[in-house]
């Protein structure tokens, strides 16, 4: 029950605002990123919770103790860095002994936790290697090793891929996850990469401009967007800007860049709205469906096959550029192809 | 054109730097009592002379026990001064390099005058703390330059890595910042070391007989008595030196290999 919560935390730099009431309620054992773009206050939060910088207002706590004012070697967090940060001076065994030693454990105590802790990340062999004479996938393994072997109650994790090639980055990505299924410690991890944020994380706090502006599940974040900035940021979509009409019958309808959708929505007060649609969404068809899918006709402007399927960019009567994935089996549309975009309107999801 | 100035720089400093040496040193090894060519023969018994005549052991003792001295303030002095500096922020840093370094630009006739007159008046006099304190004034900054560049080159980052790992910021000085500014302070040393045994200056104002310096015997016995003692000496001197620039040379390779 030591979970951690994050109340109403603001943060200033002299007149500039970095956080503004971020609240996050995150429970024990789970993984949670904080995704956002640069500037979006994600790594100042992550700062706030190491203990390198102090909060202007609100409250940290961990199964109900203020942590906000605790110095960062008191707090018993593991940090992962972005550049590693290992120790250059010592050996793979000492950097991850480091934390036990200053723990005053005993000798046989340390010996097995670090030769249990390179077991958990592949690598034994290099014990008495330095830092320098390791790849920077081998690095970062370190330093997760050496931030989880005196099992901290939280390990941060502060874009540890970046510096990372992709291919080495999914490795690490599942290597990650397998060891947060196998430890429970609670792993907050700060990224601008919202594949990886999808790939590991139980839930996803999305940050812009120092405000939460949701925190759900990988699939809720991507399937019901809260804000356009979310819908906008988590995957590809398309957004249509309008507004929400009283039509006939006294049932909703969207009306905006040329279409007009009955919506499934009756909770919702008439008025300007987004209205988005992911592009696997959308069926590419050469001829106008008869099975009530709202159909709009559009053009093919360019298409990239990778292999599965193909991504369009397509673009409609009006002028609107659209993109939609279509399946790639039997042939691709041509450039310039008259094609009609079909959707059911509840797969059309109201964003904002 | 690069091609040029690099041989003519490596000329000129030819001519200049190792000609002279490479005329007179021989005469360390000349039989003959006067510093002059050519030589009458060979033999090293101005060698003999330097380790048995006085006052040219006894000189180079109180010279080693100075520079010692002066290696120990300093490096205390100077390392401290450095760190403490690395904790001001930007303009106190600015503030501070510029006092901490100020010794460096004094003229060193002005300083000699200066600390002969101040020892005399609090009673230091020229006795051998006198001189060590003269020369750490020389030396600090030196020291205080080299600790202030290996501290500015660390990562700030492994001081935080080593906090979250919960390390107490006197733990995490002594087991990450001081190991890895380490070169630093070895290369202080090294300079305050040369610096003070070299120094002829300022010892010159302060010195007494007992307390005379192998550089300031160097100078007197120039005057006094032409011998090959002299070459000798030099020899010795320059031997030393190039075994330190060959020790300074390996410090900044081991500290760019943990970079």
């Amino acid at each position: 029950m030591s979970s951690l919560e994050i109340s109403n935390v603001n943060k200033f730099y002299g007149p500039t605002q970095a956080l503004f009431d971020v609240s996050l309620s995150i429970g024990k054992g789970e993984f949670v990123t904080l995704l956002g773009p640069s500037g979006s206050g994600k790594t100042t939060l992550l700062k706030l919770l190491a203990g390198f910088e102090g909060a202007s207002g609100g409250r940290i706590t961990l199964g109900g103790r203020d942590i906000t004012e605790l110095k960062p070697e008191a707090r018993n967090f593991g940090l992962v860095f972005q550049g590693y940060a290992l120790f250059p001076h010592m050996t793979v065994r000492d950097n991850i002994a480091y934390p036990l030693k200053v723990r005053r454990m005993a000798r046989e105590e340390i010996d097995q936790r670090v030769r249990d802790m390179l077991e958990l990340v592949q690598l034994t062999r290099f014990i008495d290697r330095r830092p320098s004479e390791l790849s920077g996938g081998q690095q970062q393994r370190v330093a997760l090793a050496r931030a989880l072997v005196f099992k901290p109650e939280v390990l941060l994790l502060d874009e540890p891929m970046s510096a990372l090639d992709k291919k080495l980055r999914g490795d690490l990505q599942d290597q990650l996850r397998d060891i947060h299924h196998r430890l429970g410690t609670t792993f907050i991890n700060v990224t601008h990469d919202q594949e990886e944020a999808m790939h590991m994380s139980d839930r996803i706090a999305v940050m812009n401009h120092g405000r939460i502006e949701q925190f759900d599940t990988a699939f809720t974040l991507y399937r019901h967007p809260a804000s356009r900035f979310v819908a906008d940021f988590v995957g590809k979509s398309n957004i249509f800007s309008g507004e929400i009409v009283r039509g006939a019958g006294n049932v909703l309808d969207f009306r905006g860049d040329g279409m007009e959708i009955r919506l499934d929505a009756a909770d919702r007060a008439p008025g300007g709205a987004d209205l988005m649609i992911r592009p696997e969404d959308l069926a590419i068809e050469t001829a106008p469906p008869a099975d009530g899918r709202v159909a709009l006709a559009a053009e093919v402007l360019q298409s990239t096959y990778s292999g599965d399927r193909a991504l369009y960019a397509l673009r409609l009567a009006n002028g609107r550029e659209i993109s939609a994935y279509g399946a790639a089996r039997t042939g691709i549309h041509p450039e310039g192809a008259k094609v009609f975009l079909c959707f059911a309107p509840s797969d059309a999801t109201l964003v904002g | 054109m690069s091609r040029a100035i690099y041989w003519t720089s490596l000329s000129l400093a030819f001519t200049f730097l190792i000609l002279p040496l490479v005329v007179v040193l021989p005469l360390a090894f000349n039989d003959s009592t006067f510093l002059t060519y050519p030589m009458e023969g060979f033999s090293v018994r101005w060698f003999g002379e330097f380790f048995t005549a006085p006052p040219w052991l006894y000189t180079l003792g109180n010279s080693v026990r100075v520079a010692l001295g002066t290696t120990v303030v300093a490096v205390l002095v100077g390392g401290l001064a450095a760190m403490g500096t690395m904790l001001a922020g930007k303009w106190g840093q600015i503030v501070l390099s510029a006092l901490f370094v100020s010794p460096v630009v004094i003229p060193s006739v002005v300083l000699g005058v200066a600390m002969a007159y101040a020892f005399g008046r609090v009673g230091l006099g020229s006795s051998y703390y006198a001189l060590v304190l003269a020369h750490t004034i020389l030396a600090a900054p030196l020291v205080f330059l080299s600790v202030l560049t290996s501290l500015k080159g660390l990562d700030p980052e492994l001081d935080r890595a080593a906090a979250s790992l919960g390390a107490s910021r006197w733990h995490r000085f002594r087991t990450v910042t001081l190991p890895l500014a380490m070169p630093g302070f070895a290369t202080g040393a090294l300079f305050a070391f040369i610096t003070s045994f070299d120094e002829v200056v300022v010892a010159l104002f302060i010195a007494s007989p007992e307390s005379q310096t192998l550089p300031i015997t160097l100078f007197s016995s120039l005057r006094d008595r032409l011998q090959p003692t002299i070459v000798v000496v030099a020899l010795l001197l320059s031997i030393v030196s190039c075994l330190f620039i060959l020790a300074l040379n390996r410090l900044q390779r081991r500290s760019l290999a943990a970079r």
